[in-house]
């Protein structure tokens, strides 16, 4: 539209495209146009219409109205062979490879050009997914099984699987979510040399940074509207911008915690090893702190975390409470003695998904609902408290909690210890994947669980997190302690010279 | 903002929802059509001699029933249900046969039964194994020791216990009352105890069972065994039922009951799925035999029906997911 000034050539355009569901319009009157070796990114809230329209391009939905063009052709519906043909390919967040087989054939599976007949020739096949990776500067292991491989790895895999197919648009639909930010610059480096060869990308991401990097432009969706659509080669990319448009609102990227008094330390490691081999792990908790437990993934946090709760095997150490020894060896005693566990995938190990809201809120507190049997209406009265309380978006107690977005599953999750009456709260990676503002409002929580004397451990790989809501940040590198920041000190420096090890004075 | 976009996702979900939900109007439906359509072709179907009749012999299967669900609901399964009645009832017969007590031989059975359960679900527990597999060798193990017991031979209880099986009270057979006594046990303990509920979210989410602090183990292990001890009581109904015993009286059952389970809603992901579904799963298979019997269907062509309602039922309570 008004970028008619840009020399490539349109590759895709969408006119006026609707897309309603049963009592709600997800995509409406959306227009987006997409030029040769271009990376235009998608962002906006869960439940914004990203998806939908990611999934209308590639064929699984029918668009109410509206027209799609492609190469200056016309189409009024794609279907997910069409979509293929024509060169659209897509990368989603879910696992959609082969677990047992290596990379190589998982690129090229359903696309097998070697030795086509009947037998596949593996050595050529290798030669090829190599030849592919090195293209694009990825230095994987392309024999190995896909399963061993780690997180950034399979997500490069999945990509150079698209690419395999030579598509002309490449959709990535939060291809860095698993991701810690070092790993980030890997993909969006590998999508600047995608674009660079011509293939045109649109780019969903949650993290604006990682947008901004590498976004030549942006679209920012809300209640499947297009609110606006920014180019960086004008005005250069702002966050606070992005994400004021996103919400509808201004928002503080780094939250401001408000301060509150913080008692006597009540919660201890002591000589935690989770192998013989690694130097022990010692630390302590005041009452109503949050410490921050950073690292990078891998440096062994979440085995921290899970063998303070029992749920880890561990090598030797003990756990004190209030100057007790209570050092749980399982979830079981861990729970008993008010300790609660918030992992990172809820959808995993949090959330019983098929079971309504308000029974997954009592299920670890049922003892305060009924001896042998359960009150059932002091049930629903309770969990409608801690759904008001924490506000939580629900239709009703007896919806099903994985018909819930994102953000309102982790208030489950956390209503769920909340309801049991825990002292101590182990949080792994509180707010990924959910939007901005469910991330405001899991801070605002936290800040008042804290003051109400709730400690918190929180494990977090986003930095304005660890900054913003930590009283204090201890530093995980290879299973051991790297760093202990309090105050001024807990700066992104500071965390980040943790992470490799820099700072020699604690050692 | 949240809030409205939260509200208008979350129509189409729940109206899918409560198409799961009405899988038991659905089933009430299929029953009415059932029994019409029987009543036409034969009207000596809508008698109330019929209908104790159905019910007399769907009771042993609905008290099994019962047992699938409450494991399939704790993501278990236990197709060494039929064969462990059947060996119930072999043990009993052969205890009064030789002489002890009818209280002594019932004791002695449903504990016996309560055991297997135990050991079922000790090994399940234990080993992590996938629990069809586990019983499905259970169930030959205990077919041989049945075949043992019986020296191959059918043995009869010469009408010494009629009681449990063809008793009536005025004009409803006892069977009856003890299939309701035990649904609504079931019944309770699902809904209302907290025992049941976090069984539920074992079948839901075991990990997240596990990381909730709940001792899965111990849930498992007695499920298994409870479930044994009601087996006890359907192979005391069925010995009492039939009068003359065989090795292999109860096989058969599992499978059926696993059908039952099925056609009343409840999936082998576990977690969800009502006892309702099952006891009207239950009523329905009873109602198609006997309504195929009085019109005449030969029995080759009710084993057609029979798997032809199993996949139809799996098949309509999967069109929500397979919608998406």
């Amino acid at each position: 539209m008004k970028n008619n000034d840009q020399n490539g050539a349109k590759i895709l355009e969408v006119k006026d495209l609707c897309k309603d569901f049963p009592g709600v319009r997800a995509l409406s009157n959306f227009s987006f146009d997409l030029y040769k070796g271009e990376v235009h990114c998608l962002i906006g809230e869960n439940g914004a219409g990203k998806s939908t329209f990611i999934k209308i391009l590639s064929g699984f939905f029918k668009p109410t109205s509206g027209s799609i063009f492609f190469d200056e052709e016309k189409y009024s519906l794609l279907t997910p062979y069409l979509a293929r043909k024509i060169g659209i390919q897509t990368v989603y967040q879910e696992d959609i490879l082969v677990p047992q087989i290596s990379a190589a054939e998982n690129i090229f599976l359903g696309s097998e050009k070697d030795g086509q007949r009947l037998f596949i020739d593996y050595g050529k096949m290798a030669d090829r997914a190599k030849a592919l990776a090195d293209k694009l500067g990825i230095d994987i292991d392309v024999g190995e099984n896909y399963e061993r491989l780690s997180p950034p790895d399979q997500q490069f895999v999945k990509i150079l699987k698209a690419l395999a197919l030579e598509p002309k648009v490449l959709i990535l639909d939060e291809p860095t979510q698993a991701f810690n930010i070092k790993d980030i610059g890997l993909i969006t480096d590998m999508v600047k040399r995608i674009s660079a060869e011509g293939v045109s990308v649109i780019y969903i991401a949650h993290n604006l940074d990682e947008i901004i990097e590498v976004a030549g432009r942006v679209t920012v969706l809300r209640d499947g509207k297009k609110v606006n659509t920014h180019d960086s080669r004008g005005k250069p990319l702002n966050s606070g911008d992005l994400a004021k448009e996103m919400v509808g609102r201004p928002v503080n990227l780094f939250y401001r915690k408000k301060q509150h008094a913080v008692g006597d330390y009540i919660f201890e490691i002591k000589g935690l090893k989770l192998k013989p081999d690694s130097r022990a792990v010692d630390f302590r908790v005041k009452e109503g702190e949050i410490l921050g437990l950073a690292g990078l993934k891998g440096a062994g946090r979440t085995e921290i975390a899970r063998a303070i709760f029992g749920a880890h095997s561990k090598h030797e150490g003990d756990v004190f409470y209030r100057g007790q020894k209570i050092t749980p060896d399982n979830p079981i005693k861990a729970v008993k003695s008010g300790i609660a566990l918030l992992t990172e995938n809820n959808k995993v190990d949090g959330l019983f998904m098929g079971m309504p809201v308000d029974h997954n809120i009592t299920i670890v507190g049922l003892d305060n609902i009924g001896k042998l049997f359960i009150d059932l209406r002091k049930e629903k009265k309770l969990a409608l408290d801690y759904i008001e309380r924490l506000n939580i978006k629900t239709p009703s107690l007896d919806q099903e909690v994985r018909f819930l977005s994102g953000g309102n599953q982790q208030k489950v999750v956390i209503a769920k210890w909340l309801f049991k009456g825990v002292d101590i709260l182990i949080v792994d990676e509180p707010t990924h994947g959910i939007d901005v503002n469910a991330k405001v409002e899991v801070y605002e929580l936290f800040t008042e669980l804290a003051s109400s004397g709730k400690s918190i451990i929180m494990i977090s790989s986003e930095m304005p997190e660890l900054i913003s809501i930590s009283d204090r940040v201890i530093v995980i590198r290879n299973f051991e302690i790297s760093r202990t920041l309090q105050g001024d000190e807990i700066t992104e420096e500071n965390i980040l010279s943790g992470f490799m090890g820099a700072d020699k004075s604690v050692r | 903002m949240l809030d409205k976009n939260e509200n208008k996702k979350t129509v189409p979900l729940s109206k899918r929802f409560g198409f799961l939900r009405n899988q038991i109007t659905y089933l009430i439906l299929v029953i009415l059509v059932v029994s019409i359509v029987a009543t036409i072709l034969n009207p000596n179907f809508l008698t109330t001699r019929n209908f104790f009749n159905v019910t007399q012999q769907i009771s042993v299967l609905g008290i099994l029933t019962m047992c699938m669900a409450l494991l399939m609901i704790s993501g278990g399964l236990d197709i060494s249900i039929g064969t462990m009645a059947g060996l119930v009832g072999m043990v009993f017969t052969r205890m009064v046969l030789s002489g002890y007590s009818i209280t002594l031989s019932v004791l002695a059975v449903v504990a016996l039964s309560t055991f297997l359960g135990f050991i079922n679900g000790v090994i399940i527990a234990k080993s992590k194994v996938t629990p069809l597999i586990i019983t499905l060798g259970m169930m030959y193990v205990f077919y041989g020791i049945a075949l043992i017991v019986s020296e191959g031979r059918p043995h009869s209880l010469g009408g010494s216990f009629e009681f449990l099986g063809r008793a009536k009270i005025g004009p409803i057979p006892f069977t009856i009352i003890v299939y309701l006594l035990i649904f609504a046990f079931a019944y309770l303990l699902r809904r209302y105890s907290k025992y049941g509920r976090r069984l539920n979210a074992i079948g839901g989410n075991v990990q997240a069972a596990f990381l909730s602090g709940i001792n899965v183990d111990m849930h498992i292990i007695s499920i298994y065994a409870l479930s044994g001890m009601i087996v006890g009581l359907a192979g005391l109904v069925l010995a009492s039922r039939l009068g003359m015993v065989r090795a292999d009286s109860g096989t058969g059952y599992e499978l059926q009951a696993l059908a039952a389970c099925i056609i009343g809603g409840i999936t082998f992901e576990g977690g969800r799925g009502s006892l309702v579904g099952a006891f009207l799963g239950v009523l329905l298979l009873g109602i198609m035999y006997n309504a195929m019997n009085i019109i005449g269907v030969s029995s080759y062509m009710q084993t057609i029906f029979l798997g032809a309602i199993i996949v139809i039922a799996t098949v309509i309570s999967n069109i929500g997911r397979m919608r998406r």
